[in-house]
């Protein structure tokens, strides 16, 4: 199992290496580079482009860049190999320590792998906080999203497998087929129209909070509302919760419902719960029993496999209901191009990404006795 | 089975095919066997009514796509002069049948028509460019194995982790410039790693059967190997997929667009159609965005049970 674990992390290290490349590449490829910000500015001159371009180490080559960006090589050491590679010499700090431990212990400069993501192009506060900021609206949304939806995805794949080619089950499919064909965007405003629209009017467009009574979530001044008139503040959540909410479990549920009919089908065919039927044991036992507990196996782990998604995949509900979170945040920067805060973002994702698969991997081989290392 | 009391065999017999085929001096095995191929899994999908009503829509958007703005008597370039103004536009009726959109009142069956050619090349044309770099890699890396199949599956991985919607989102801001090619292309190249995955894995599977080793010990070259004797092999769980990429991209373009990273609206697409839609929501205007998404709906559902038809009709052990 150790062995099994060991090995897994280590094949993670080349693919979040490649990752780091990746979103280098957003850094290349942002219109313009770190100087479009001047383009408009009469007052910067071409030779204080060039100033600024050389007192931040721009004018190096790409490796070099890219290798300080990771904060793993000292900006100050110029020494290069073969004229674009950063020699070995810069991978040591001043203090004589490796430049990828800790600015503490190797004096040196810091960069993404110690979690510095640089400062917003857009905003100018450092991306870290900013994206910290977003990640609580954003995890609100989605974890109520999440648990409503996949309680009802087991419930209609259960029944549907359990009563297959029923008219339950039939109901379910075309359900599932609607839903998996309705783009989630167009979801949002038809339910916007009816919820909030003239007609009904019971419902909140989009926001977080009512901007007429309370300030906006996650300022200083909403947490000193918060204290004076909570329920007043956690009933105002709520009524903004409920459209992205439906709209995130609705969406969601087609896939999952059908994995979980699937896998329980798959479960209700195995001759163990052949043999336990055949034993006289009551439908109802074998059901939850023997044939459920088997089909939750692989949902568990796809399920860990969502999670991270949900971040960027909440990025259509949260456009669209104006949901403070991280979604607006990838969308507010992309049309900013505020490439520091992509960067950030994209990279911040992409490893939960990896750490999900490696988390779902060792839990299945944990909980599966089957699999053999 | 045939039962030789009801039906009388014509058929030749085995031999005197053989010695035939060796007069015309060709392969004749291998020519049989792929025009049955073909035939049987039609009739398969024939009896799949789901994939027939797919195929059936599917034709009439494609159709309403080539013929609709020609026979549409609005003109896409011009701005509509109403007759009577409204601001929210008007609901749909016998002039408009999906209504008008609100603001410059123009014609919202004329934008789906419109959209639609936009929408359906996106969503094929990116298919086919992902089909095309998921099967090459994935070829590569399954039939030469090692090093290289190394290489190419760390990217493919790599390339698994990223969220996808969000780095098309911002290909398309910093790269796409609204121009239709350059969206298709971005598309394209990240809806290719399923493919390559998949191709991969059939690649090595057919790579050990005994009609390659054969091939190999005539001393066939590689480049023929790979694409005369096991792509053919392999092309049925690659169109299943690939139904599922046009579905995928359709759905991922009309939001790009409709957020206003995607395609410019002087191409109207079912996405950017809808760009202003949501501001005409409190005014009532609920047609302008319903037509254009039932249109994706209808899309992504018809190629889904295309897909669900063609899987049933390609699988050898499914009967017909």
């Amino acid at each position: 199992m150790t062995k099994y674990v060991i090995r897994r992390v280590i094949q993670a290290i080349p693919v979040l290496f490649g990752i780091t490349i990746v979103v280098y590449m957003i850094l290349l490829a942002a219109p313009g580079g770190p100087t479009a910000r001047f383009a408009n500015n009469p007052r910067v001159t071409l030779e204080d482009r060039e100033h600024f371009k050389k007192a931040w180490g721009l004018d190096q080559p790409i490796p070099v860049q890219y290798c300080r960006w990771l904060g793993a090589c000292n900006p100050d050491v110029d020494e290069k190999v073969l004229g674009i590679f950063p020699s070995p010499a810069a991978l040591i700090g001043p203090n004589g320590w490796p430049n990828i431990l800790p600015e503490a212990i190797s004096g040196g400069s810091n960069g993404v792998l110690h979690g510095d993501f640089g400062v917003s192009v857009d905003s100018g506060e450092p991306v870290g906080p900013r994206i910290i900021r977003a990640a609580l609206p954003t995890f609100i949304l989605v974890s109520f999203a999440l648990v409503i939806w996949i309680g009802i995805a087991i419930l209609i794949g259960v029944y549907a497998a359990v009563r297959r080619y029923s008219l339950f089950d039939q109901v379910a499919t075309v359900f599932a087929y609607v839903g998996y064909a309705m783009p989630t965007f167009w979801l949002g405003i038809m339910l916007i129209f009816f919820f909030s629209g003239p007609g009904l009017n019971i419902l909140p467009a989009g926001g977080m909070t009512t901007t007429r009574i309370s300030p906006p979530f996650g300022s200083n001044e909403y947490w000193v509302y918060f204290g004076h008139k909570p329920f007043e503040a956690l009933i105002d959540i709520g009524r903004h919760l409920i459209l992205p909410v439906f709209t995130l479990v609705v969406v969601n549920i087609a896939g999952d419902s059908r994995f979980i009919r699937a896998s329980m089908l798959e479960a209700l065919s195995q001759d163990y719960v052949r043999t336990a039927k055949a034993k006289g044991l009551p439908g109802r036992s074998v059901t939850f029993k023997h044939a459920l507990r088997n089909a939750l196996l692989p949902v568990v782990t796809n399920i860990g496999l969502e999670i991270p998604f949900l971040f960027t995949g909440a990025i259509v509900t949260e456009t669209i209901f104006s949901w403070p979170g991280i979604g607006k945040l990838t969308i507010d920067a992309t049309r900013a191009f505020d490439y520091p805060t992509l960067m950030g973002l994209l990279l911040i994702t992409s490893i939960l990404v990896v750490f999900a698969n490696l988390v779902a991997d060792v839990t299945y081989a944990f909980v599966d006795p089957r699999i053999k290392f | 089975m045939s039962d030789p009391f009801l039906a009388p065999n014509t058929e030749p017999a085995p031999e005197e095919i053989e010695l035939r085929a060796a007069e015309a001096g060709q392969d004749y095995e291998v020519q049989l066997e792929s025009l049955n191929q073909w035939q049987l899994a039609w009739r398969k999908f024939r009896k799949h009514r789901l994939a027939i009503v797919g195929l059936a829509i599917l034709i009439v958007l494609i159709a309403a796509a080539i013929f609709g703005p020609i026979l549409s008597p609005f003109v896409f370039n011009e701005i509509p002069r109403p007759d009577k103004a409204v601001y929210a536009g008007r609901p749909p009726s016998l002039n408009h049948p999906f209504g008008e959109t609100g603001g410059l009142q123009r014609d919202v069956l004329q934008l789906v028509v419109n959209g639609a050619r936009t929408s359906l090349i996106i969503g094929f044309s990116s298919m086919a460019i992902g089909v095309l770099i998921g099967t090459v890699v994935g070829a590569l890396a399954g039939y030469l194995g090692g090093f290289i199949d190394n290489i190419l599956m760390r990217i493919v991985d790599v390339m698994l982790s990223l969220p996808l919607l969000f780095v098309i989102l911002v290909a398309s801001q910093f790269f796409g410039n609204g121009n239709v090619l350059l969206i298709i292309i971005i598309f394209g190249v990240f809806s290719w790693m399923g493919i390559a995955r998949l191709v991969r894995s059939l690649f090595l599977s057919i790579r050990e059967r005994e009609f390659v080793e054969a091939a190999k010990a005539v001393g066939v070259r590689d480049r023929r190997i790979i694409f005369r004797h096991i792509l053919p092999n392999a092309i049925s769980p690659i169109v299943v997929s690939a139904s599922l990429i046009v579905a995928g991209n359709i759905i991922g373009e009309a939001f790009v667009s409709f957020l206003g990273f995607g395609v410019n609206p002087i191409y109207p697409t079912w996405g950017n159609v809808l760009s202003n839609a949501l501001t005409f929501i409190p005014v009532g205007n609920w047609w302008w965005p319903l037509f254009p998404g039932l249109a994706i709906i209808m899309t992504v559902l018809a190629v889904n049970f295309i897909g669900d038809g063609l899987r049933d009709a390609l699988d050898p052990r499914s009967r017909a």
